[in-house]
């Protein structure tokens, strides 16, 4: 596989990536164009790659029909709480499964592996119901305590579980002799030398709670708590067809940071993933 | 710099007994090493000092305070470890620091440590650096200066060479020793080669199997043997046995009657193991005959591998021997040095 | 610690404190792990109790009935003919997910591991709709679906005519496998580029040597090694594809007829649509058996399909 590639192979194998590349580019691409576009362009034919001419009012429009800065802000700070959460949790429990030996260890962390085989979708109910009993509906609880407490962080727990097994336990015994008891080797060298187990938990954790759909719309039902993925699907005209370029344009402002964010740091996203663990 | 006890001490796996009550005397700056095979128990029993391992039974005594209980950290230790244990994000400087800045020692104070340890140890140009940019002689050097910087009462050494290539494992066998001259603290070393054993200990400590089978220094391990496990265990290449029966003409092993001492006669028509090291043959016309089965020469010296009557065993001569296999030559062991030892335990008999 | 210090006795015997390093460290294990087992305690063992408890009564939240009926629910559940229906899309929308994301991404994994100028940039295009919200993708897949959208646009200056994508059984079954497809195919493609380039170089200088071509290498030495991470990628597809909830919501709101309403979207219609608290349990419950059995069977798979394991 690592052999030299002749020269017509390299250029059918850029051929093949350009044409893969489509689906995968273009409808960012048709999303950021369109939302420019008069409404009388965005179904012209034929399709307009680059936009003619352009309409930015459709942005005024997008914070004129909803408390658009405030969903914004709502998804932001959800997100960040529910990343800073999950990472604090996770790695606590993540740690302790894999370093401490103390008395159902074992049983206990077959206990939380179960919350990686139930969906979310499975306890919606009764946790709709838990909400409501506790007077949280239509507040954003529901959206930061599941996520990091219950079984969206499973998941980082295991893979941080995974990274604490490969520290070296001399590392631990060294700093027992040093004089730091369990807490300060778990912040002083476990962390630390965590970071790159934490970033790919952290990027995981934050495209969760940013994509959340079902948890918003069971729990929320004012405009001004609405988070960004439910917000979206509000630009509806009259008849409850969607006010496509509002639409695409407030999908645009939701999309890009992210993206931007993703295109400088791609190397500690991509490689952040593959060392989730999961390698098998 | 203090003395440390162990009277019974135990250790124990729910049935499995890994260590058996182990009694070891360790005077104020005592250089010890503990060796034996691996699974006897040495790195065991060091950890167990260390307060890393709990303890089953017995008192484990440092500076005439009894430490069973006690956390490593309150131990008054420190501990040089196999891989070195450096943490891999601090530089040079923090990680010797390190333990002191968790007992309250003031930054002043640190640096000065720091760069007194460093001193001693030629390492104060590294002390920017970060573990992943040292050769491997310079981590070791690190992980002790790590541990002198606090001026323990114990310094404890698990097998701390044996990650090292060979050449620089003499080196750093030459710079523990000095450094121990240098500091006198009381050191517990545990190693697998006897050579380390033999070169840089005061006293040594021979385990098997859980089980003390000799304490003594190293000459006297190497002289007087107390049983067949430590001949055969000190001393490189290892110590000849051949088995069979003191009658008056001598010992009569399977094909070959070999000379015995004067004294070994009272001892006659036991069944024993004959012992007698390599270096203790000489090529002598009036020897007993054996028959070459390999000739390697070594420059210095010359190692043959020779059978005496129908076991096979090896010598070591001064000489340069350049027979081919099959040939017969005449050695003589040296009867001074002949160990004896009970066929059944392997207690030494005389 | 100062407390055993004060403890040493004059004759220098300690007597044992309760504080030991065992009991210490249980009780930081415990506190370690506090937060997520009360979490998993409160969020997912409750709630599935009380999902289990709530299957087995009829709830009508508008009309405030609350009463005990066994197995009723359940009864009901074999007798839901929409059921059939819905379990039927549920199970060619999951299939085609995982095979066609499955494949593309050994695909775009193999690609990606060649030696060629430039690769990164390749990649991070294909990783890129992993970051972009996931309703704002639909979103533009929607739009680029409609009857006059991009697509037919494009279609039709080749003159051909398009399909109402989202308004015909078959093309909107597709639309939505494909849409999350190309959103979330990057996430496996990572796993398989880091498994591929886990196998040691060695292995295909050696197949080199012995004249194995290159489809043969693939085959016999690439497929069976990557195996494990194959199956792992597999289940987590699986599990994931039965939670697919916005794209559908979004796209085609289960229609046209029952033809897209996966179990998760038909669970949420009945329960906080139509309010049967009741029986939206049970088709937790359902969703939950299927996920466990799936996962299950995928886990003793891996004795007969990984050929290796690290």
């Amino acid at each position: 596989m690592k052999a030299e590639l002749s020269p017509r192979m390299k250029v059918f194998l850029y051929g093949l990536m350009c044409v893969l590349l489509v689906p995968f580019v273009f409808p960012t691409w048709w999303m950021v164009t369109s939302s420019v576009k008069p409404i009388s362009d965005i179904f012209a034919f034929p399709p307009q790659l680059v936009p003619q001419s352009y309409d930015w009012t459709t942005y005024q429009k997008v914070f004129e029909l909803q408390p658009f800065v405030q969903q914004y802000w709502n998804s932001a700070y959800i997100a960040a709480l529910v990343t800073l959460g999950t990472m604090v949790v996770s790695s606590m429990a993540g740690y302790a499964f894999a370093r401490i030996r103390f008395p159902f260890a074992n049983t206990i962390f077959m206990i939380v592996l179960l919350g990686l085989l139930i969906p979310s979708e499975v306890t919606i109910v009764p946790l709709f119901q838990m909400f409501l009993k506790a007077g949280m509906v239509n507040t954003h609880w529901p959206l930061i305590l599941v996520p990091i407490f219950g079984a969206p962080s499973v998941f980082a727990t295991f893979v941080m579980r995974q990274f604490f097994v490969t520290l070296p336990g001399e590392l631990e015994e060294a700093a027992r002799v040093d004089g730091l008891g369990r807490f300060k080797i778990f912040r002083k060298i476990a962390l630390p030398l965590a970071r790159p187990a934490l970033a790919s938990v952290a990027i995981f954790t934050f495209l969760h709670s940013w994509n959340l759909f079902l948890e918003p719309i069971v729990f929320l039902s004012s405009a001004d708590k609405f988070t960004l993925p439910q917000a979206l699907t509000q630009y509806t005209d009259a008849y409850g067809g969607p006010m496509w370029n509002i639409q695409l344009a407030a999908a645009t402002l939701t999309a890009l940071p992210v993206l931007i964010v993703f295109i400088i740091a791609q190397k500690q996203f991509v490689e952040g993933l593959a060392h989730t663990g999961l390698k098998g | 710099m203090a003395e440390v006890t162990l009277s019974r001490v135990r250790k124990s796996y729910g049935a499995v007994d890994i260590i058996h009550g182990v009694d070891l005397g360790i005077s104020d700056g005592e250089f010890v090493v503990l060796v034996g095979p691996s699974g006897c128990g040495k790195s065991t029993l060091l950890r167990m000092i260390a307060g890393l391992e709990t303890i089953t039974g017995g008192d484990i005594r440092i500076g005439g305070r009894v430490v069973n209980d006690l956390d490593p950290k309150d131990r008054d230790i420190a501990m040089v470890f196999q891989n070195y244990a450096l943490y891999p994000h601090m530089t040079v400087a923090v990680n010797m620091g390190f333990s002191l800045e968790h007992r309250g020692t003031g930054k002043a104070e640190i640096a000065e440590r720091v760069k007194w340890a460093a001193d001693i140890l030629g390492l104060t140009h590294l002390l920017d650096r970060y573990p992943r940019q040292l050769s491997g002689g310079q981590r070791q050097r690190v992980a002790m200066g790590r541990a002198i910087v606090r001026d323990p009462q114990v310094f404890l050494f698990d097998e701390p060479l044996s990650n090292l290539d060979a050449k620089l494992r003499v080196v750093m066998r030459g710079e523990i020793k000095s450094l121990h001259q240098k500091l006198k603290t009381t050191t517990i070393y545990v190693t697998h080669d006897q050579v380390e054993a033999m070169t840089m200990a005061d006293k040594i400590v021979v385990l098997n199997g859980g089980r003390v089978e000799q304490i003594g220094a190293p000459l006297d391990l190497y002289d007087r043997p107390a049983n067949q496990f430590v001949a055969g265990f000190i001393g490189s290449p290892s110590m000849n046995f051949l088995t069979g029966t003191i009658t008056a003409e001598g010992f009569a092993a399977p094909g070959i009657v070999l000379p015995l001492p004067e004294a070994a006669h009272e001892l006659r028509d036991r069944k024993a193991v004959y012992g007698i090291r390599p270096e203790h043959f000489a090529l002598d016309d009036n020897g007993v005959p054996a028959e070459i089965v390999l000739v390697e020469p070594m420059g210095s010296e010359t190692q043959v591998t020779m059978k005496l009557g129908e076991t096979q065993v090896t010598g070591v001569f001064r000489e340069r021997v350049s027979l081919s296999p099959g040939a017969i030559i005449r050695v003589r062991p040296d009867l001074a040095s002949i160990h004896l030892f009970a066929a059944d335990g392997g207690e030494r008999l005389n | 610690m100062a407390v055993a210090q004060e403890n040493v006795a004059p004759e220098g015997r300690a007597s044992s404190p309760f504080w030991t390093v065992a009991r210490r460290d249980s009780l930081a294990g415990f506190l370690f792990i506090a937060p997520q087992l009360i979490g998993i305690i409160v969020f997912v063992l409750i709630p599935l109790g009380l999902v289990f408890w709530y299957s087995l009564h009829e709830w009508n939240v508008l009309a405030n009935t609350f009463t005990y009926t066994g197995a009723q629910n359940y009864r009901m559940l074999i007798e839901d003919t929409n059921l059939l229906e819905v379990l039927g899309a549920t199970a060619i929308f999951s299939a085609g997910l995982v095979v066609f994301n499955l494949s593309l991404a050994l695909l775009l994994a193999v690609l990606l591991n060649q030696k060629l100028a430039g690769i990164t940039i390749f990649r991070t295009l294909f990783f890129s709709p992993v970051v972009v919200s996931l309703v704002a993708w639909t979103i533009v897949w929607g739009f680029l679906l409609q009857k006059n959208g991009g697509i037919n646009g494009m279609l039709q200056v080749f003159g051909i005519e398009g399909p109402n994508w989202l308004r015909e059984e078959t093309t909107a079954m597709i639309s939505v496998i494909v849409v999350q497809v190309f959103k979330n195919v990057g996430l496996n493609m990572i796993l398989f580029l880091a498994a591929l380039q886990g196998v040691p170089n060695e292995l295909y200088e050696a197949a080199r040597i012995d004249g194995a071509p290159r489809f043969k290498q693939f085959r016999r030495i690439t497929l069976p090694l990557i195996s494990p991470t194959i199956l792992l990628t597999s289940i987590i597809t699986i599990v994931g594809s039965l939670q697919v909830f916005a794209q559908i919501a979004v796209l085609t709101q289960g229609g046209p007829g029952l033809s897209t309403t996966v179990l998760v979207y038909y669970l949420y219609q009945q329960a906080f649509q139509f309010h049967f608290f009741g029986y939206g349990s049970t088709l937790s419950i359902l969703l939950f058996v299927i996920v466990a059995v799936l996962t299950f069977a995928q886990w003793q798979m891996r004795k007969r399909i990984v050929f290796y394991e690290s």
